[in-house]
C-alpha cells in the first residue's frame, strides 16, 4: 500500500514535525500549563477517554471486519495531530491550549495508546495476528521524543533556528497530507471507488463525532466557547500519519493493506472535515467578537 | 536663602546625585552617537525580537557604519541641507536607530511619527513640519498614495519589521507577513522616488562621508516631537540637541550608579515617543548597554520571548504595560531574573500596580515624570531611597519647579498648584506656533498643565491634569484619585474616570471599568460604588459606572480620557 520510499519519507517527515513541536515550547511552558491544568485535563479526557470510546462504538455499530477495527481504534487512540494547531489558529481559537494539548497528549500517548489499544482490542475481539504489539507503539513514540527534545534544545541555543524549525514543523504537517494525496491517491484510485460506504462513514464519522463530543464535553466541564472550540478541533484531529507509520513499522507489507485503509483515508478526509468545521468555528468566533464589541458601545448609566 | 531652602529636594539627592548638573560631554547627538560607537564597537547595541522569538542584532560598529551611510544618503543623494526635516515613522526595530542616528549625523531634524497615524494625521504632521524625506515601515506603505501628494516629501525610504535580521529569519518573517497575516501591502506608484533602506545605505556607502555635523551647536534643533493630540491639533515641540543632551545628563545623574554597559533594557514602548527615545534609546546606547526592541507590545504576549531569551535588567513602561505583564501567567510565575528595577512614566502609576510589581518581581517601580516639551524627564524617585508610593520623585538636577495658582502666584506649601518647570531640558517652543509658545513658556517657566503638590522634602505628587479635573458641586475631584481607588478592587483590571454634565451638581463623576479576567468575582456596578463609598468622600464616588471590555488607549498605553469624554459628550448631546 505504501512503498518503502514512502514509509521512509513519512518517518523523516514525522521527525521534522516533532522537531518543530519541540522547538515550539520550553520547560517553562510545561510547568505553567500544569499549574492551571484544567484545560489540559479536559483535553486529555476527551482525547483518551471520549475518542477511543467513540472509535470502539463506531466500529461495533458498523460491524467492521477485524483489520478495519484495528485501524479505526488506532486512529481513535492516537494523540492530537500537529495540524490541529494550524486549524486552531485559523478558527481564532486558543493557540497556546492547542499546542499544549498536542504536546501533552503526544507524551501521554507513550503509555495511553498501548493500554487503550489492548483494552478496546480485547473488547472488540481483535485476533492476535492483526493486533498491534503495544511495545511497538511505545517504541515509535519514544523514538519521536528524541527529535522533540532536540527541538527544545535548539530553541534554547538559538531562537532564530528554533523559530524556523517550529515553522517548518507545523507546515510539514500539511506537507505529509499533501504527500499522501499526491502519491497515494492516484495509485489507489480504484481502491477508493471500491471502498464501501460503511468505511467512509467510519473514517469521516470518527473525526466529526470527536469534534462534536469534544466540544460538548469541554462545555459541560466549564470551558468557555472559544476554548471548547479549540478542544473540539484538537480532539477530532488525530495524528493520522503517526498511525500510518506505526502500522508500516509493525507489520509485513502483505498484512498492511487492510490495516492501513482507515488511517490513510482518515488522514485525507480529516483535512476536508476540519477545514469545513474551522470555517464554521471562525464565523462563530467572529460573531462573538462582534457581539462583544456591540456590548461595549452601549453606555448604560447608573 | 541657601539652595536647600529654595530647593528643598536637594537634601534627597544624598551623596550620589550631583546638585549641579555636569556639562554634557558632547555638543550634538551625532557626536554622542559617534563617541559611543567608537567606544563600544564590538558590543551588541540593539536586538529586535518578533513574537515568535526570531531576532536580529546590530553591534555598535555596525550602527556606526550604517548611520554614517544613511547620513551620506540624506545629504548627498536626497540633497538635504542641515536643518532639513526627516520624518521617521517606524515601529521599534533595527531600522529605527539607523535612521534616527543617520538624521542626527546629517545635521537634519528628526520628526518622530506614530506609525499608526491615519493618512490625515500624517498629512498634518508632514506638512506642518515641512518634512522632505520620509522613512516609513513597509507595512504602512499603503497610506502613501493619499499622503505624499499633499506634503513636501521628496524621497520615501521603506524599512521592514525584520530589517537587518539574518537572511533566513528575515525571509520567513516577510513571508509570514505577506502570506499569513497579509500585512505587507503593495507599494503604491508615487511621483517621488521610493527606496528600501538597504538600497539607501548601499547608495550612501558610495558617497562621501558627512563630516560637517561637528559644527552643530547645542542650540540647533534635533527633534520636532509632536504632542498635544489631547487638546486638538498636534503641535511640534522643538527639542534642541542641548535639550536632549542635558536631559541625558539628568537621567544619568539620577541613575548612573545603578546602570552599566552590561545592562539590557527592554524597549517595549515605542521609540518615536519621547519617553522611550530618551530613557531607552539614548540613555542606554550612550552607556554601551543593549536595547531589546519589541516591535509591538500588544498583545502583551508579544514580549514573552524577548523576556525569556535575554537577561533583561531594566524595563521601562507605563501603568497599563506593568499591569498587563503581571496579568500574564508566564510573567507572574517567571518574572525576569536579572531585573534591577522598572521605570514608570507617561501616566500615573497606580499604587496597587506598584505594590504588586514589587511583590511579583521583587524589584521596585521607580516612577518619574516628564513631558514631550521637557525632553522628557522633569522629576524622578532617587533609586537609593525607600519607595514613596504615588510620588513622582524630586526634580532632577538643574531643574527648578514651582507650583502656582490660576494667577500664576505661588501656592502655599503643601497645597496643589499647576506645576511649572524651568531647566535646560525645556523645549525652545512649538514649531510655527508663537501664540502657543507664548502661552506655555513665560519667563523661562514651562506651564505643564498638571496639578501637583510638594511635600516638605521636595517630593512631588501629581494630582491630575488641570483640565481633567471634575467639578462636583464646587468640589474638585481628581480622576487619578478615584481611578487609584478603583484599581484596588480585585475584579477591576483597568479604570478611567471622567466628568459628565449633571443637572444637580454641575458635573458628576463617571467611572469606566474593565473586568479583570483573572478574578473569580464578576464586576458589578453596585460593588464598584460600594467600594468607593468605603474609601472616598461622598462627592468623589462615581455617580455612574460603565462596564467595558476595554478602554481607549494611546500608542504607549495611556488610557485616553479624552476619547471617553468625547463619547460621553456625544451621548449627552444626543440625550439633551
Amino acid at each position: 500500500m505504501l512503498t518503502e520510499l514512502e514509509t521512509t519519507l513519512l518517518g523523516v517527515m514525522m521527525m521534522v514535525i516533532m522537531l518543530g513541536m519541540g522547538a515550539s515550547m520550553t520547560p517553562r511552558d510545561f510547568r505553567l500549563a500544569f499549574r492551571k491544568p484544567k484545560g489540559i485535563l479536559v483535553g486529555l479526557l476527551s482525547q483518551f477517554a471520549v475518542m477511543p470510546f467513540l472509535g470502539f462504538t463506531l466500529a461495533m455499530l458498523l460491524g467492521l471486519p477485524p483489520a478495519l477495527v484495528v485501524g479505526l481504534l488506532l486512529i481513535a487512540c492516537m494523540p492530537g495531530g500537529t495540524t490541529s494547531n494550524i486549524f486552531a489558529y485559523f478558527s481564532k481559537g486558543v493557540l497556546a491550549l492547542s499546542i499544549m494539548m498536542t504536546t501533552v497528549s503526544t507524551l501521554a500517548a507513550v503509555v495511553m495508546v498501548p493500554l487503550l489499544l489492548g483494552f478496546y482490542g480485547g473488547l472488540a475481539g481483535v485476533p492476535a495476528e492483526s493486533s498491534i504489539p503495544p511495545g511497538n507503539v511505545a517504541q515509535v513514540l519514544v523514538v519521536l521524543l528524541i527529535p522533540t527534545l532536540i527541538g527544545m534544545v535548539l530553541r534554547k541555543l538559538n531562537p532564530n533556528i528554533g523559530a524556523t524549525v517550529e515553522l517548518i514543523g507545523s507546515f510539514m504537517g500539511v506537507v505529509v497530507i499533501l504527500f499522501l494525496i499526491v502519491t497515494w491517491v492516484p495509485r489507489n484510485y480504484q481502491l477508493l471507488l471500491d471502498t464501501g460506504p460503511t468505511i467512509y462513514v467510519a473514517t469521516i464519522g470518527i473525526g466529526l463525532s470527536g469534534m462534536l463530543f469534544g466540544y460538548w464535553v469541554a462545555r459541560a466541564l466549564g470551558q468557555d466557547t472559544n476554548r471548547s472550540r479549540t478542544i473540539s478541533l484538537e480532539t477530532g484531529i488525530q495524528n493520522g500519519p503517526l498511525a500510518v507509520l506505526v502500522i508500516t513499522l509493525s507489520f509485513a507489507p502483505a498484512l498492511q493493506e487492510g490495516l492501513l485503509l482507515i488511517p490513510v483515508l482518515y488522514s485525507l478526509f480529516i483535512v476536508l472535515t476540519s477545514t469545513a468545521i474551522t470555517l464554521w468555528y471562525r464565523r462563530n468566533a467572529t460573531r462573538e467578537e462582534l457581539a462583544r464589541d456591540a456590548a461595549k458601545l452601549g453606555t448604560a448609566g447608573a | 536663602m541657601t539652595e536647600h531652602q529654595t530647593k528643598p529636594w536637594v537634601a534627597a539627592y544624598g551623596d550620589d546625585i550631583p546638585v549641579t548638573l555636569p556639562e554634557p560631554a558632547d555638543r550634538s547627538l551625532g557626536a554622542l552617537v559617534d563617541r559611543a560607537c567608537t567606544e563600544f564597537g564590538p558590543r551588541r547595541a540593539f536586538t529586535c525580537v518578533v513574537p515568535n522569538g526570531m531576532n536580529g542584532s546590530l553591534r555598535y560598529s555596525q550602527v556606526a557604519a550604517m548611520s554614517d551611510a544613511f547620513a551620506s544618503y540624506l545629504r548627498h543623494h536626497c540633497g538635504l541641507q542641515p536643518g532639513a526635516r526627516v520624518a521617521v515613522q517606524l515601529p521599534n526595530g533595527l531600522a529605527y536607530p539607523v535612521a534616527a542616528f543617520g538624521v542626527f549625523k546629517a545635521g537634519c531634524v528628526l520628526v518622530n511619527t506614530n506609525p499608526l497615524y491615519t493618512p490625515s494625521e500624517m498629512i498634518h504632521q508632514f506638512a506642518d513640519s515641512g518634512a522632505e524625506v520620509l522613512v516609513i515601515s513597509d507595512i504602512f506603505a499603503g497610506k502613501l498614495a493619499e499622503v505624499i501628494p499633499q506634503t513636501g516629501i521628496r524621497h520615501v525610504v521603506l524599512a521592514g519589521v525584520p530589517e537587518f535580521f539574518p537572511r533566513v529569519p528575515e525571509t520567513i518573517v516577510r513571508a509570514v507577513q505577506k502570506v499569513w497575516t497579509r500585512s505587507l501591502p503593495p507599494v503604491p506608484k508615487l511621483d517621488v522616488p521610493v527606496q528600501r533602506i538597504r538600497t539607501a545605505l548601499r547608495i550612501g556607502r558610495g558617497l562621501p562621508k558627512v563630516t560637517d555635523w561637528d559644527s552643530i551647536n547645542p542650540d540647533d534643533t534635533a527633534l520636532l516631537q509632536y504632542t498635544g493630540g489631547t487638546t486638538g491639533v498636534a503641535k511640534g515641540a522643538i527639542l534642541t540637541h542641548g535639550n536632549i543632551l542635558s536631559n541625558l545628563e539628568q537621567v544619568r545623574a539620577m541613575g548612573a550608579r545603578h546602570m552599566t554597559g552590561e545592562d539590557c533594557v527592554l524597549t517595549a514602548l515605542p521609540l518615536y515617543h519621547i519617553f522611550a527615545f530618551t530613557a531607552n534609546l539614548m540613555t542606554f546606547f550612550e552607556m554601551g548597554a543593549r536595547n531589546i526592541l519589541v516591535p509591538s507590545p500588544r498583545p502583551v504576549q508579544n514580549i514573552q520571548r524577548a523576556l525569556e531569551n535575554y537577561p533583561v535588567t531594566w524595563i521601562t513602561g507605563v501603568n497599563t504595560l506593568f499591569n498587563g505583564l503581571m496579568n500574564e501567567e508566564w510573567f507572574a510565575t517567571y518574572p525576569p531574573k536579572h531585573l534591577k528595577a522598572a521605570i514608570a512614566g507617561g501616566t500615573a502609576l497606580h499604587q496597587a500596580v506598584a505594590e504588586r510589581w514589587l511583590d511579583v518581581t521583587g524589584t521596585r517601580v521607580a516612577e518619574g515624570y516628564g513631558l514631550t516639551e521637557t525632553a522628557p524627564l522633569v522629576s524622578f524617585n532617587p533609586l537609593d531611597q525607600p519607595v514613596r508610593v504615588g510620588s513622582i520623585g524630586v526634580p532632577v538636577p538643574g531643574t527648578d519647579v514651582a507650583l502656582v495658582d490660576d494667577n500664576a502666584d505661588p501656592v502655599e506649601a503643601g497645597a496643589p498648584g499647576e506645576l511649572l518647570v524651568k531647566g535646560p531640558q525645556v523645549m525652545r517652543g512649538y514649531w510655527n506656533r508663537p501664540d502657543e509658545t507664548e502661552k506655555s513658556i513665560q519667563n523661562g517657566w514651562f506651564f505643564t498643565g498638571d496639578v501637583a503638590t510638594m511635600d516638605a522634602d521636595g517630593f512631588l505628587t501629581i494630582v491630575d491634569r488641570k483640565k481633567d479635573m471634575v467639578l462636583v458641586s464646587g468640589f474638585n475631584v481628581y480622576p487619578n484619585e478615584v481611578e487609584d481607588c478603583l484599581a484596588k478592587l480585585d475584579q477591576v483590571l483597568e479604570a478611567a474616570v471622567i466628568g459628565v454634565p449633571d443637572a444637580n451638581t454641575g458635573e458628576a463623576v463617571r467611572a469606566y471599568v474593565v473586568q479583570n479576567p483573572d478574578s473569580e468575582v464578576s464586576l458589578t456596578r453596585e460593588d464598584v460604588v460600594a467600594h468607593c463609598r468605603k474609601h472616598l468622600a461622598a462627592y468623589k464616588v462615581p455617580k455612574s459606572v460603565v462596564i467595558r471590555d476595554e478602554l481607549p488607549k494611546s500608542p504607549i498605553g495611556k488610557i485616553l480620557r479624552k476619547d471617553l469624554k468625547a463619547e460621553a459628550k456625544a451621548e449627552f448631546a444626543k440625550g439633551a
